[in-house]
């Protein structure tokens, strides 16, 4: 007999549970996911590129430092690497800005 | 109760179904509320499975035996420890903790996540139900753990082998792994499903990969202790199918963590980091189906079971789901950036990914050849123990090389001249290490040579590493603060090195002697002058124990006893060997009594030299994870930062 | 994976070359060491004359012993029915040994008896379904 009560409870417990969003926004339905906007997944995307570009530079002066990079290999990866982490940062300024 | 358990395991079936359907429902036609619903069914599953689970564990601690599979598996007097472990010790508990932590890894992932992740999150919680799907249907209509009989008198019992701490933790540590290897194959799937090409499902997953391929190692190597100190034949591993089957994704995930460093910072390899993902969830559950269905003959091949047929579909749909998914996504897998240089980082982690994921292969054409011979020739042929050790050899010795490579060489392009300048110091102490080892007499064995010479390598490369860096940081506890990641991969190198040496000092080193003994007789092995004392016979309670006792001298003294158990219910006996650990060397004497004879005993005897080291190995692998995995605050709040700005 | 295009970039093809060399490493193995064993059962083992795998279940009496005269037991097929097999044990006898285990043999046959040198016991099944073992 118990084992029946508490396996209603359990039922019922999972059945509003799975129900409760729902119950909650009876009133909208048909809400759609919020997921970022294009405009907004660009602008992740180009901050994800600046925080790679940044961790890049970051590894990399902590290779010549500790001499994994000789000094002419670093005169020619650091400045690439500037650059993109540079554009980056603009690009989000730039769209900072516009707000 | 077993109704209760029963009615928990279909509600956990009934939701997971509503987790698939009103997952891929809300997913494909945009609607949060049926994502909201699917996510909170799945997290109902969890409950509903762990309700389940208490009532399995509260009737095998409380030996009722009312419930048939307490009673196969526990007896009256089998101690708490044990008729708890019994619950992964059948089919049906096994299948039970496998949905237990499945679902409470989905649970976990998906809720942390929901906010950071939405989008992917309503793709990827219908992959985690359809698994549990399988999973709970399985147990409700094939295989469950709730059936009952009119009480019994006493149950079976569990086997004396099983009854040992390290049987105990193994299998759990072991499902954690396999089943925590479904995390990044679901969120791989979640992202090609929702057409996302970056690198988000990787920095999200990739602690929990971490944490999954540390349990599946660690819990490998309990197996193997278990089997050294247990089973006694000597070895710690032999190839066994069941054995291979947690080896395989493995090493396939062990391929994955070093190529998601290159996704990461180079977006390169997509498409292969979710070949390797789906590669290791496929070969998990692969090898869940073969230590269950009885296929392949093996020592651990259990009878041909009920549930083989149901996994080689589940095996199969999933893998057609995944070759079709990444077949179809493949234009949003575009590489961001080439690979530049066959000398580079990135190529010696690809190298070393090519290794990796040949011996994984390598392994499983071995595991195969007797179902593939079977039906292509009509008879099943079985490949031996050299096949593996020459394998094991031949993709290994090169991957133990790159290990000392990797981490000094340098990313996109690296030169020869800057390569030989970083490599001065490990080469230099590899050479010497190499010449010291031949005078000490380790020329016997070329490939131990190697090992042992490739081991010297890739610990100056270490030591390199962190000598530099502490100098540059100018603490060792920020240095290994700041980069974990680095440094705690850094201390898993080095307890790999600690394996490879306590594999190939075991086995390329080792010595085995049989003699007859007599009372009184000494037997000289490797340095031991081992001498049989006399024979002690004991009745212990489940069990006739007895134990010929002896002393040695020489390398080390002491005495240490080696005998068998004679068990009283079912008349087997097992061997119960001695080990004396000599720790100053990392050696151990084995003794196994095989066989009295009259007065005297047959004898064998093994010097298996540094051997703990592969223990000791164990310990520094997890730490080596725990420091590589450890959550970094600052990391956090930097992901939450660039979503707010984002957003802004 | 996109390599450079440049004609002098021999990144890509370095790449093939390793995949290659590691299966020719696995091919080579296999073509000319390539041991493997027949599996078998006492009802298929007639015609086999080299060394083969024998699995069966363990028939008494057992006598004898395995490192003197050798320890001779019989061999059924697991299941079903099949011809016993005498066999003729040499070498140290495994833990769980007795009669009714099912075991692994290795060795050939000689003038009617299966001689065996390495003997493997299954580990008593854990797995088996719960209706029906």
């Amino acid at each position: 007999m118990t084992s029946l009560v508490l396996g209603a409870i359990l039922a019922a417990g999972a059945v509003l549970l799975t129900a409760m969003p729902f119950i909650q926004h009876a009133d909208n339905l048909n809400a759609p996911l919020d997921g970022p906007t294009p405009e907004q997944e660009r602008r992740i995307a180009v901050i994800e590129e600046r925080d790679r570009a940044l961790s890049a530079l970051k590894e990399l002066e902590f290779d010549h430092r500790t001499g994994k990079i000789d000094d002419t290999d670093y005169r020619t990866l650091v400045g690439p690497l500037r650059r993109t982490a540079a554009d980056a940062l603009r690009i989000i300024d730039e769209g900072a800005a516009k707000e | 109760m077993a109704d209760l358990g029963r009615a928990a395991l279909i509600v956990s079936f009934g939701l997971a179904l509503w987790a698939l359907v009103a997952g891929i429902a809300g997913a494909k036609a945009n609607r949060r509320l049926l994502v909201d619903s699917a996510r909170n069914a799945l997290i109902a599953c969890f409950v509903s499975t762990f309700v389940a689970s208490a009532i399995l564990a509260s009737a095998l601690v409380r030996h009722d035996f009312t419930f048939t599979y307490v009673a196969s598996h526990t007896s009256h007097d089998l101690p708490t420890l044990y008729s708890l472990s019994a619950f992964w010790g059948g089919q049906e508990g096994s299948l039970l903790l496998w949905l237990l932590i499945l679902s409470a890894y989905a649970a976990v992932t998906v809720t942390l996540n929901k906010r950071l992740l939405r989008d992917l999150i309503a793709w990827t919680v219908p992959v985690f139900a359809g698994i549990a799907t399988f999973f709970s249907f399985i147990l409700v209509a094939v295989s469950s753990p709730f059936v009952t009989q009119s009480r019994a008198v006493d149950g079976a019992g569990l086997t004396p082998s099983l009854q040992n701490p390290y049987m105990v933790a193994h299998p759990p540590m072991l499902y954690l792994g396999y089943v925590g290897l479904t995390v990044p194959f679901a969120f791989a799937a979640g992202a090609l499903l929702s057409r996302q090409a970056d690198e988000r499902w990787l920095i999200a997953t990739r602690r929990w990969t971490l944490l999954a391929w540390m349990f599946l190692g660690f819990g490998q190597l309990l197996g193997s202790h278990w089997a050294y100190v247990e089973v006694g034949w000597g070895g710690y591993y032999a190839w066994d199918p069941v054995e291979n089957a947690a080896l395989m994704p493995w090493l396939v995930a062990t391929a994955f963590l070093h190529s998601v460093m290159i996704q990461e910072r180079k977006g390169m390899l997509k498409i292969w980091n979710v070949v390797l993902v789906s590669l290791a969830f496929e070969l998990s559950v692969f090898g869940t189906f073969l230590t269950r269905s009885g296929v392949i003959n093996s020592i651990h091949s259990f009878a041909k079971s009920s549930i083989g047929p149901w996994f080689l579909v589940f095996v199969c749909i999933t893998t057609i789901f995944s070759t079709t998914l990444i077949l179809t996504r493949m234009p949003l897998l575009r590489a961001r950036t080439k690979l530049e240089s066959a000398l580079s980082r990135e190529a010696t982690f690809l190298y070393n990914n090519l290794l990796l994921v040949a011996l994984s292969l390598t392994i499983l054409w071995g595991v195969l050849f007797p179902v593939l011979t079977q039906i292509f020739i009509g008879e099943s042929k079985t490949i031996g123990r050299p096949y593996y050790d020459f394998f094991l050899r031949a993709f290994g010795l090169p991957l133990l090389l790159l290990m000392g490579i990797g981490p000094l060489i340098a990313w996109r392009r690296a030169s020869v001249r800057s390569l030989l300048t970083t490599l001065r110091w490990p080469m230099s102490v590899a050479i010497i290490a190499g010449i010291g080892l031949v005078i000490a007499g380790a020329g016997s064995s070329y490939p131990g040579l190697i090992a042992y010479t490739f081991c010297a390598f890739v610990l100056t490369t270490i030591v390199v590493e962190v000598v530099r860096g502490t100098r540059a940081t100018g603490s060792l506890t920020e240095l290994v603060g700041r980069n974990r990641r680095r440094y705690g991969g850094y201390v898993v190198h080095f307890a790999i090195v600690m394996l490879a040496i306590g594999i190939a000092g075991s086995s390329a080193y080792g010595t085995t002697k049989e003699q007859f003994l007599n009372p009184g007789q000494t037997m000289t092995v490797a340095g031991y002058h081992v001498t049989y004392k006399k024979l002690e016979v004991e009745k212990g309670a489940t069990s006739s124990e007895t134990r010929a006792v002896l002393t040695f001298t020489g390398k080390a003294t002491g005495t240490l006893k080696s005998g068998t158990n004679a068990y009283f219910a079912d008349g087997s006996s097992s061997r119960e060997v001695g080990i004396h650990t000599n720790w100053l060397r990392a050696e151990d004497l084995y003794v196994i009594f095989d066989q009295k004879q009259g007065g005297g005993v047959y004898f064998k005897v093994l010097v298996k030299p540094l051997v703990n080291l592969i223990w000791i190995a164990g310990i520094i692998f997890v730490i080596g994870s725990l420091v590589a995995l450890w959550p970094d605050a600052r990391e956090q709040k930097k992901l939450v930062a660039r979503l707010a700005l984002a957003r802004a | 994976m996109a390599v450079a295009r440049s004609k002098r970039n021999p990144a890509r093809l370095v790449v093939a070359l390793a995949i290659a060399m590691l299966l020719a490493v696995f091919l080579l193995y296999t073509a000319v060491v390539g041991n493997s064993t027949p599996v078998l059962q006492p009802s298929n083992l007639a015609g086999h004359a080299g060394t083969v795998s024998l699995t069966g279940e363990v028939i008494g009496p057992v006598t004898g012993d395995s490192h003197t005269t050798g320890l001779d037991f019989g061999l059924k097929d697991i299941s079903g029915t099949s011809p016993v097999i005498p066999i003729d044990f040499h070498g140290s006898v495994p833990d769980l040994f007795k009669v009714g285990r099912h075991v692994n043999l290795t060795g050939q046959m000689k003038n009617g008896t299966f001689v065996a040198t390495d003997m493997t016991t299954k580990c008593p099944s854990k797995y088996t379904s719960t209706n029906g073992s």
